[in-house]
């Protein structure tokens, strides 16, 4: 477990006809480690979160994810590497509408193969698995077949985190997975989150503009440290 | 569980139920249509081309064979002359003919064609399958004053057995001149064919002789006159309209026919009943491909519907598509999505319009039967696999516009979709 989760070296990116928006000369997270990034909106925290998961091709400069590097590979590759190895949770509207709850959180699984794979390694059944991480969180019951948009904006955060979670990625990226929960329902979830991190040895890496919460984790860094093209503007 | 990308798109749609539904509706209605028009014209050729069967050659006086074929067999249209009876005779008795069936047409009964012809009529004419006439009822007429009623004749008209009628002067509805004082009665009625033989009342060439002897001026005979001179009249024809013919060997036909067309005794044609129905369908086969035209216009018309489904609800998507590439679909996958979404509404009109067109004319095909002799049901066959196949063709097709632009917006939107 000694390859690191995210490596970024000179990292650079623009949008079309704006500014640099990036430019990170190195940047480390390592296996299993759990970061806190902080960030306002408009830094271009987003846009970091799309590069590292192969979503928006890097321009410039060095991206490694889990030991693969994602700059150079082909879109395909990187949808690849994303689907195998990584959970997303945003900060809204994480499920799919038509589908239910258990049926969100298995989603991954049929656009990786490897990912289901490695899950029959440990669980006897991705739908077991799926029941488990969503008991975990706190969902069980008739909930897991109700329509996903009946559930309270908290449950389908925790929905979400169960769907990012499934078969055991390297990394988790969450964008601002709080900001829409109250206080009691931000904590309960911050500490799930990172508990099931730790038990599957995923590493996170939690963006969020609210620094109250960076005690729960690892390691705090400020994206406006990091990046070089925001202390030039 | 598994979720393959049909099975979302099948979640997707039932989630979007009624403006879906409306979608599948409107290809439903365009289907029906489409495999109806398509039903009934084939069930119409079908008819057409089973009306005759096993005759070999029609002959008639000097004429267009279409004209010829209509007004001998398909009681359609006036006949433009007589030919004479010798001619009749020189026909039967030639070498390769096997039989030769005369029929003498012009009058009608309340709006029913009146055949007169020989009892060779019931034994050789054909239909279908090479079908036999049958009777329902009763027998062949024997004497002169009998007559024998076409299935729906007797049927519209109400007529049994030992019921009498009178005959009318020329083929209108409403006559004018009766053959008043002729009573036929009925002695026999056919089975249902199908066929124009159900709406034609048959009676014999000495009974046809019979109620216009004196008429050879053209107008109706004192009834004493009438009487007088049947009497001593060997009520043998001068004229008959058609003689239809059956040649012993197929490879005679043509001969014969040449003979037929170029004797010289009298201006005669000779045609072959397929020949004629093919020139037919030549006249026809505009109007069908008309009717085909405007039938698959609105096929297409229900299909651009799986536009409008697809293209509205896309920016509302932009989130969901999102998160699909967030857990890894590839951009493909969301360009799938959507043509599975576009062919399963297609495929969904068709599968119902066929199982609605099938229903609704197997309800229909016995009456239809009954009245028209056309055969309108069966089974599915390849014309609705046909439909099938490129109605979800056509829809995968039109779903690939709001697919393109699903994929362009989920590359362009990345993770970050502000709502």
């Amino acid at each position: 477990m000694s390859i690191p989760a995210i490596t970024l070296s000179r990292l650079h990116f623009a949008w079309p006809g704006s500014p640099p928006l990036l430019q990170i000369d190195r940047f480390e997270l390592g296996a299993g480690e759990r970061l806190f990034l902080a960030g306002a909106s408009g830094s271009g925290k987003s846009t970091l979160l799309g590069l590292i998961a192969g979503i928006t091709p890097c321009q410039d400069g060095e991206i490694t994810v889990l030991g693969e590097r994602m700059d150079p590979a082909r879109p395909a590759r990187r949808d690849a590497i994303r689907a195998s190895q990584l959970g997303v949770i945003f900060q809204l509207f994480n499920l799919v509408p038509y589908l239910s709850p258990l049926e969100n959180v298995l989603l991954p699984l049929q656009f990786s193969a490897d990912r289901a794979a490695r899950l029959r390694a440990f669980a006897d059944s991705p739908e077991d698995e799926a029941r488990r991480l969503l008991a975990v969180l706190g969902l069980e019951g008739d909930l897991l077949h109700r329509a996903s948009t009946a559930l309270s904006v908290g449950q389908q955060q925790r929905v979400a985190a169960a769907r990012a979670l499934i078969g055991r990625p390297g990394l988790v990226i969450a964008d601002e997975p709080t900001s829409a929960l109250d206080h009691d329902a931000r904590d309960a979830f911050l500490s799930l989150l990172t508990r099931e991190c730790e038990a599957a040895g995923t590493a996170l890496l939690f963006v969020s503009h609210d620094r109250s919460l960076a005690g729960r984790f690892d390691r705090m860094i400020a994206l406006d440290t990091l990046n070089r093209a925001s202390v030039n503007a | 569980m598994r979720l393959p990308l049909l099975t979302l798109a099948w979640k997707s749609l039932a989630n979007r139920g009624v403006s879906v539904g409306l979608t599948v509706l409107s290809i439903v209605l365009s289907v029906v249509l489409f495999l109806g028009v398509e039903k009934i014209r084939t069930g119409v050729r079908d008819s057409f081309n089973s009306t005759i069967s096993d005759t070999d050659l029609i002959v008639g006086a000097r004429g267009g064979a279409l004209n010829l074929l209509l007004y001998s067999v398909f009681r359609l249209g006036d006949p433009t002359a007589n030919m004479g009876w010798d001619s009749y005779e020189l026909i039967a008795s030639a070498p390769d003919v096997e039989w030769a069936v005369p029929i003498s047409l012009g009058d009608s009964h309340r709006g029913y064609r009146v055949v007169g012809t020989t009892t060779d009529y019931f034994r050789h004419y054909r239909y279908g399958r090479s079908q036999p006439l049958g009777f329902a009822a009763g027998r062949a007429f024997d004497g002169v004053y009998e007559v024998v009623l076409g299935a729906e004749t007797a049927r519209q008209l109400d007529y049994g057995l030992g019921d009498e009628i009178l005959l009318s002067h020329g083929v209108g509805e409403v006559s004018f001149a009766e053959h008043s004082g002729h009573e036929f009665e009925i002695v026999g009625i056919l089975a249902p064919t199908g066929t124009p033989v159900d709406r034609s009342v048959h009676v014999s060439l000495q009974g046809l002789e019979m109620v216009h002897v004196g008429w050879d001026t053209g107008a109706p005979p004192s009834a004493r006159e009438a009487h007088d001179d049947a009497d001593d009249r060997a009520l043998t024809p001068d004229s008959v309209t058609a003689v239809l013919v059956g040649v012993s060997s197929p490879i005679r036909v043509l001969s014969l026919q040449r003979q037929i067309n170029t004797y010289g005794g009298e201006a005669l044609s000779a045609v072959m009943p397929g020949v004629a129905l093919s020139q037919l369908w030549e006249v026809i086969g505009a109007a069908e491909i008309a009717f085909k035209a405007i039938s698959l216009l609105v096929v297409i018309v229900g299909l651009s519907g799986i536009l409008t489904a697809l293209s509205a609800g896309l920016n509302e998507r932009r989130r969901e598509m999102a998160v699909l590439r967030a857990t890894g679909a590839r951009p493909r996958d969301v360009f799938a999505l959507l043509i599975l979404e576009a062919a399963s509404i297609a495929a969904a009109g068709a599968l119902i319009g066929i199982a609605l067109t099938q229903v609704g004319f197997a309800l229909l095909t016995g009456q239809v039967r009954a009245r028209y002799g056309m055969d309108l049901g069966g089974a599915v066959g390849l014309t609705e696999l046909y439909v099938l196949l490129v109605v979800t063709l056509a829809g995968a097709a039109l779903g690939a516009w709001p697919a393109w632009r699903a994929q362009r917006n989920a590359l362009a939107d990345g993770l970050s979709i502000r709502l």
